[in-house]
């Protein structure tokens, strides 16, 4: 699981049945020296589903690739990046 | 599997019910001259693995799945061990 | 998953039994605009993805890679690595609207 910021969300006019209630966050993956800083993050922001209720400024632990669906198991849904939790404190030694 | 050097961790309440009971440890993968690649990596650790430690890594999903217990976790990455040298 | 605007559609008579009757269109992935987040940029980049959805030409997408875009009832017999999921009506950063789908 990569660590995300999150800044934005988005919402969907139309969508595959599977998704019909899903919230989707927009974050930035962060790097190791852009952790508990404010300094601007440069990576390309992406989409990420969300079920746990995260909002902006969160600090988020993202799943990607196929784990991203696993918690839907057996049901199949196309997603590729997954809320897996909402982080309280990162502590970076 | 790569290695990685243990850079910190985290802590979650609001998360998914398979990561209960869980250290997360903030890993950063490492290429074969042992400096930083990538982006780091959330991961889970039964191993006590701490500060500094450079550690073994595995992102075999279904191998986690077995470790956790559950076959509908989200996580990919688990610590395998500490790398002595 | 990422943003992206359909930018051309794909037409193909000879090929794989499997893709009989997809919708193939090309995607140009979109991203916050880097400098202010006021809107979103086009990256130049281009993906050639699968229709779930019924999207058309234009539109705001929104996309699934890898062996995720495998995992619906309509794709997961296909042989593709990126599917359009949805449209999109709005992106919000923080409390401000940079994207709405019916001003263009």
């Amino acid at each position: 699981m990569k660590i995300a910021e999150v800044i934005g969300k988005v919402t969907l006019s139309r969508k595959h049945p599977s998704l019909d209630s899903a919230r989707w966050l927009v974050a930035i993956p962060l790097k190791s020296n852009e952790l508990n800083t404010n300094k601007k993050k440069t990576t390309e922001p992406f989409v990420i589903y969300d079920e746990l209720g995260a909002s902006s400024g969160c600090q988020i632990a993202v799943s990607e690739g196929a784990e991203a669906s696993a918690p839907f198991h057996p049901d199949a849904k196309p997603i590729d990046a997954y809320v897996s939790a909402i982080l309280d404190q990162v502590e970076v030694y | 599997m790569l290695t990685g050097r243990v850079i910190g961790r985290a802590t979650a309440t609001a998360k998914h019910p398979s990561l209960d009971g869980w250290r997360l440890l903030l890993v950063q993968t490492l290429d074969i001259k042992g400096n930083a690649e990538g982006f780091p990596e959330l991961v889970i650790d039964q191993l006590g693995c701490g500060k500094g430690d450079t550690v073994l890594l595995t992102s075999d999903g279904a191998a986690v799945r077995e470790m956790v217990g559950v076959n509908n976790t989200p996580v990919r990455w688990a610590t395998l061990g500490v790398i002595d040298r | 998953m990422f943003i992206g605007r359909i930018t051309g559609s794909i037409v193909s008579s000879q090929k794989v039994e499997a893709m009989v009757g997809q919708t193939l269109f090309i995607v140009e992935p979109l991203r916050v605009n880097e400098k202010d987040q006021s809107d979103l940029t086009p990256t130049g980049r281009s993906f050639v993805v699968v229709d779930t959805v019924g999207a058309g030409q234009g539109e705001v997408v929104l996309c699934v890679q890898g062996s995720s875009a495998r995992f619906t009832k309509e794709t997961k017999t296909l042989p593709i690595d990126a599917a359009i999921v949805g449209i999109i009506d709005q992106v919000h950063i923080g409390t401000n609207e940079i994207f709405n789908s019916t001003e263009k």
